[in-house]
């Protein structure tokens, strides 16, 4: 029975993908939010359970097997919520658009490969739908418009790279313990060992969009339709690679605090906060500034992850969870403003919390959220966080706390631009059916936070089983001190942007006093030209080594082109004089041949 | 049974060169494509052992012997499936009733060397049906009469002959040291390892050889100007089937199950491959011909088979037979799509046709399908023969290869993906040279090779499990 709805939670969704490109215009919406939904309920009745499911088939150790625990159940639950909520907005979002049609397809055969991924515990058959997970990314953002493929061909091309890390670590790590079955695979961190951990983790981290890997996502935001953002990099995105990288440093390598690994994980956490909230703070786009912290929150989860401990770890995969519920949600109430004004050009919006009641009250919640705010979810998974960060190291918590200032920074300067100031026009509120999905999703954030020992103690804990020591991390934090910082954090951010408005002159223009500080000028002016960007700087680079192979080429070319033939032609010419018809001079080869015979034969 | 592969096209050749009126291109096409089509539908029905033993009636028409396993099965359908694809792409390209009659006698002769070489069981009879392919091919080439094509030609046709004098110098050679030339007697000389210098000469020898008719680098000077300068059928032909099964099954049969080697022919095999994988990849980046582009694509992608070929593992084994199948299928659509840009714009020059491709639903849909397989993207078929080279050269230890392997997969995905931008999506103000509609014929190409690239990547577990192919078998 069990083993059945496992086979139907990558079937189903891949079937129904398919009919949807089929069906007429009004039965798409239906057949995606129908399936959409039944792979949610089988989400729900088998969570809690566990099973294995193996079905001989490529051989050589490549089975397809599936594993179904108390992690991969609720992952599964998580990305099928989503799945639901996302076929839900965009019943409306992409009303009459000609990219209805694929958008269903790619949204539903993703449900799939993420399911099949979630559940894999085989190496090769998770490879597989991680994989192909990149030729629905690149549909959906390929859709977006013409300008889009460019993206699309940008992310297929970062996300492959980091894909091919990922195979030579399911490779390396296969060869290294001699099976592919991910529940029996435990391993030391030897060189080797320790080699494999670090392709995994690039492949994992890189698909949660953490740096150096994000580079697509912020382009992706202005050329992809939005609920693509709202479903790929905000939730399901995190959702895969947080799980992952939750599985490897679990259990298949069991690292420890004591590991330099552990340390570099957290240093690409740390990282990866600064860089991308400094990014975010100067950015005038909403979905542009959202795709930004779409990347920074990654690196509190990596860091937490990384810290080894069970508060650090727990803490980040509450925080993947809560992410992905208000970082979803904000992208919605962006599509809605999208919907109802035709932009999202911060310079051209303002006052719109008057016509748009629901999407700002939304709004207010999920900020709140992501800034960490007392009571809503954000506020608890980033004091674990904190909590962990600050027992490995100082400078791991003062980043940490750091990105926080920034982020609520950044987003009172979104909401003070877009929702409050004077109204320019007159909008209407959002259609219900968009409505309805923000409101689940914010109202989720709130019971997170206000309830939040139901998905601590529910959820995440039993993932850490005998690891947690019997210590119940829910409520509020034991250290208090870390209360208190953050407090007073929040409110610097509060007195900071109202300073900067004052000074500066305008909601907007909040950040322009750290766009123009004297060396971050600089630095920004980089970033904007791309210099930090890998995928644009190898691209120059490849064109300058294909230069010169293309060179080489030409060279034995003119070998065999030029040289061959002109020396066969040389030779022929040659022959054609000496075959000139003069009987005597055939004699004497002929003479000459047969003195060599004779020559050779005596030998 | 296995004569017949020979046999039927033989007499259809004989038939349909019968001086009656009727005979002529409508007729011999419908029969040759009725032939062609009917070879994989006859491999997938019976399974191998099903075709080897054979009354002895029929062996009497062949002075020599055959020998049927599994490996020259997936060959037999792969042969069928190319030579069918393009047998529809000279229906739609070439207009003349004359010329079109011609190409498919070449054609069947073609069609009936590359099956004899796959079934030949001595290596002299497997080089006679080596040189009747090439020859066959030569004047297809030819059949175009622009400067161009008779220039590529020419340069095949050199490079081959100095192929042919290796090889038949190593097959002197091969007499000499072990008295025998069918497979089995020369792999007993190995094993008696008597003359084992004399046999190693000839080994080098028929490698220099293969080298050249497989289009590795730094062999492959024809293997653009061939591709690209021939007519489109023509392409299909050459870059799907004809020279693979000249060059790279031959090394596949020989070097895997006839020859005994020393461990410095593996390496150098395999230097070979990797040389050809990255050196082509780079080169290919700078292409602005499409047809150019994927000639060079295909001498990165047999740099792949040839690595294998050289590591030497059965599961090395496994992945360069399967990547050779794979590859035959999406390079050959690949080459009748850009057929399809051709006959719709007259021209493959990326400059000229820049962003028309969006207008071509069929073809900038299936072409996606074809170069992402390429670039060994799942679920399509090029993941996994890509993935079981790259699993078979790590657990051969093979650290360095493997590595480079895996990277060069992130240069074959950004060119193509390049060339995709750059055909199909760039907006474009100049006017198309539009020269009608793509013919159902093409598109039909297009959907089946399509069909079986998606198809085998999905189901390609099962396929590799299956009773007809038995590819697990064969290995041991």
């Amino acid at each position: 029975m069990i083993e059945t709805f496992l086979l139907l939670l990558i079937v189903l969704p891949l079937i129904s993908g398919v009919l949807s490109l089929i069906l007429p215009r009004g039965w798409r919406g239906v057949c995606a939010v129908a399936a959409s939904l039944a792979n949610f309920l089988f989400a729900v009745y088998l969570f809690k359970k566990e099973s294995i499911f193996v079905l001989p088939w490529a051989g050589f150790g490549i089975d397809f097997s599936l594993r179904l625990n108390h992690f991969s159940g609720f992952i599964i639950l998580a990305a099928s919520f989503f799945g639901l909520l996302i076929s839900l907005y965009s019943l409306n979002f992409l009303k009459g658009k000609d990219s209805q049609r694929q958008f269903y397809t790619y949204l539903l055969i993703s449900i799939s490969f993420v399911n099949g991924a979630v559940l894999a515990n085989n190496l090769v058959v998770l490879l597989f739908f991680w994989e192909a997970l990149l030729l629905t990314q690149y549909g959906m953002i390929a859709i977006g418009g013409r300008q889009a493929f460019k993206t699309a061909t940008k992310a297929l091309i970062i996300s492959g790279a980091a894909d091919l890390c990922m195979m030579a670590g399911v490779i390396l790590t296969g060869y290294l313990a001699k099976t592919l079955i991910i529940s029996d695979i435990s391993l030391s961190l030897n060189p080797l060992g320790s080699l494999a951990f670090i392709l995994l983790a690039a492949g994992a981290i890189s698909k949660a969009g953490s740096i150096p890997f994000h580079t697509w996502i912020p382009d992706a935001a202005e050329a992809a339709p939005l609920p693509f953002m709202a479903f790929f990099p905000a939730a399901i995105e995190k959702l895969l690679g947080i799980y992952f990288l939750a599985r490897i440093t679990l259990d298949i390598f069991k690292l420890n605090t004591n590991s330099m690994l552990s340390s570099l994980l957290m240093i690409i956490g740390a990282l990866t906060i600064l860089i991308a909230v400094m990014m975010a703070l100067i950015q005038k786009d909403y979905k542009k500034l959202l795709s930004y912290h779409a990347i920074s929150q990654v690196g509190y989860m990596i860091l937490g992850i990384g810290t080894c401990l069970p508060a650090g770890i727990i803490g980040g995969i509450f925080h993947m969870i809560n992410h992905a519920l208000y970082k979803c949600g904000l992208f919605l109430t962006g599509g809605s403003v999208e919907k109802q004004t035709g932009t999202t050009d911060l310079a051209k919006l303002g006052g719109l919390s008057s016509s748009m009641p629901v999407t700002f009250i939304c709004f207010l919640i999920t900020a709140a959220s992501i800034s960490g705010v007392w009571p809503f979810n954000g506020f608890f998974s980033k004091e674990l966080i904190y909590d962990a960060a600050l027992e490995r190291g100082k400078v791991f918590y003062l980043a940490a706390i750091l990105g926080s200032f920034f982020t609520a920074a950044s987003f009172l300067k979104l909401g003070h631009t877009a929702f409050l100031g004077k109204a320019g026009q007159k909008y209407k509120e959002a259609p219900v059916l968009m409505l309805i999905p923000m409101v689940i999703l914010a109202l989720t954030c709130v019971i997170f936070g206000v309830f939040n020992r139901l998905p601590i103690n529910n959820f995440i804990q039993p993932i850490l089983g005998a690891g947690a020591h019997g210590h119940d991390f829910s409520g509020m934090p034991d250290n208090f001190m870390l209360v208190i910082v953050t407090i007073i954090v929040l409110l610097a951010a509060f007195l900071h942007h109202f300073i900067a408005v004052r000074i500066n002159g305008g909601a907007i223009k909040a950040a322009e006093h750290i766009h123009r500080a004297p060396v971050l000028s600089i630095i920004y002016l980089w970033a904007e030209k791309k210099y930090f960007d890998p995928y644009e700087m190898g691209i120059k680079l490849i064109d300058k080594i294909a230069k010169i192979f293309w060179r080489i080429d030409r060279g034995i070319d003119w070998v065999y082109g030029s040289l061959v033939t002109n020396l066969t032609f040389a030779l022929s010419r040659t022959i054609h004089k000496i075959q000139a018809g003069y009987y005597i001079i055939y004699v004497i080869w002929s003479l000459a041949g047969a003195f060599l015979v004779i020559l050779f034969v005596l030998r | 049974m296995a004569a017949l592969f020979i046999l039927v096209p033989f007499i259809l050749l004989l038939i349909l060169n019968l001086p009656f009126k009727f005979l002529k291109a409508p007729v011999a096409f419908w029969l040759s494509a009725a032939l062609f089509l009917t070879q994989p539908l006859l491999v997938l029905i019976h399974p191998w052992f099903a075709w080897s033993n054979y009354p002895a009636a029929l062996s009497r028409f062949l002075i020599f012997k055959l020998w049927l396993d599994p490996l020259a099965l997936i060959m037999l359908f792969t042969i069928g499936i190319v030579v069918f694809v393009s047998l529809l792409v000279a229906k739609s390209t070439i207009t003349t009733e004359r010329r079109s009659f011609n190409f498919i006698n070449l054609l069947l002769v073609s069609f009936i060397g590359m099956n004899a070489t796959v079934l030949a069981a001595d290596i002299f009879s497997l080089y006679v049906f080596v040189e009747i392919t090439a020859v066959a091919v030569f004047v297809l080439m030819a059949i175009e009469k622009n400067r161009f094509a008779i220039e590529g030609t020419f340069k095949y046709l050199v490079l081959s002959m100095f192929a042919s004098i290796f090889i038949l110098t190593s097959i002197a050679f091969f007499i000499l040291a072990a008295g025998e030339i069918s497979f089995a007697g020369i792999h007993n000389a190995f094993l008696v390892n008597s003359n084992i210098i004399l046999l190693n000469f000839a080994v080098a020898l028929f490698l220099c050889g293969l080298f050249i008719k497989c289009g590795v680098v730094p062999f492959h000077g024809w293997v653009p100007d061939a591709y690209s300068e021939a007519q489109s059928a023509v392409s299909v032909l050459l870059a799907g089937i004809a020279t693979k099964i000249t060059g790279v099954y031959v090394l596949m049969r020989l070097f895997s199950s006839v020859f005994v080697l020393k461990d410095s022919f593996h390496n150098l095999i395999m230097l070979i491959g990797i040389i050809s994988i990255v050196f082509a990849a780079l080169a290919a980046f700078r292409q602005n011909n499409i047809k150019r582009m994927l000639s060079y694509s295909s001498i990165s992608q047999v740099g792949y088979i040839v690595l294998a070929i050289g590591c030497a593992t059965p599961l090395a084994i496994l992945g360069a037979v399967l990547h050779f199948f794979n590859h035959a299928i999406f390079k050959s659509l690949l080459f009748v799509n850009a057929a399809s840009l051709e006959k719709k714009f007259g021209s493959t020059d990326m400059s000229i046709i820049t962003g028309l491709g969006n207008q071509l639903p069929v073809t900038s849909g299936t072409w996606l399908v074809g170069l992402l397989s390429t670039a060994g993207i799942p679920p399509l078929s090029g993941f996994w023969s890509k993935l079981i080279i790259i699993i078979a050269l790590f657990n051969a230890q093979r650290f360095t290869y493997g590595w480079i392997a895996l990277l060069a997969s992130v240069l074959t995905l950004a060119y193509f993906l390049f060339m995709e931008r750059n055909v199909f999506f760039i907006k474009t103000e100049a006017a198309p040279g539009d020269k009608g509609g793509v013919p159902f014929s093409l598109k039909f190409c297009e959907i089946l090779l399509a069909a079986i690239t998606i198809g085998v990547g999905l189901g390609f577990p099962f396929i590799l499990n299956s009773q007809i192919f038995q590819l697990k078998g064969f290995l041991h």
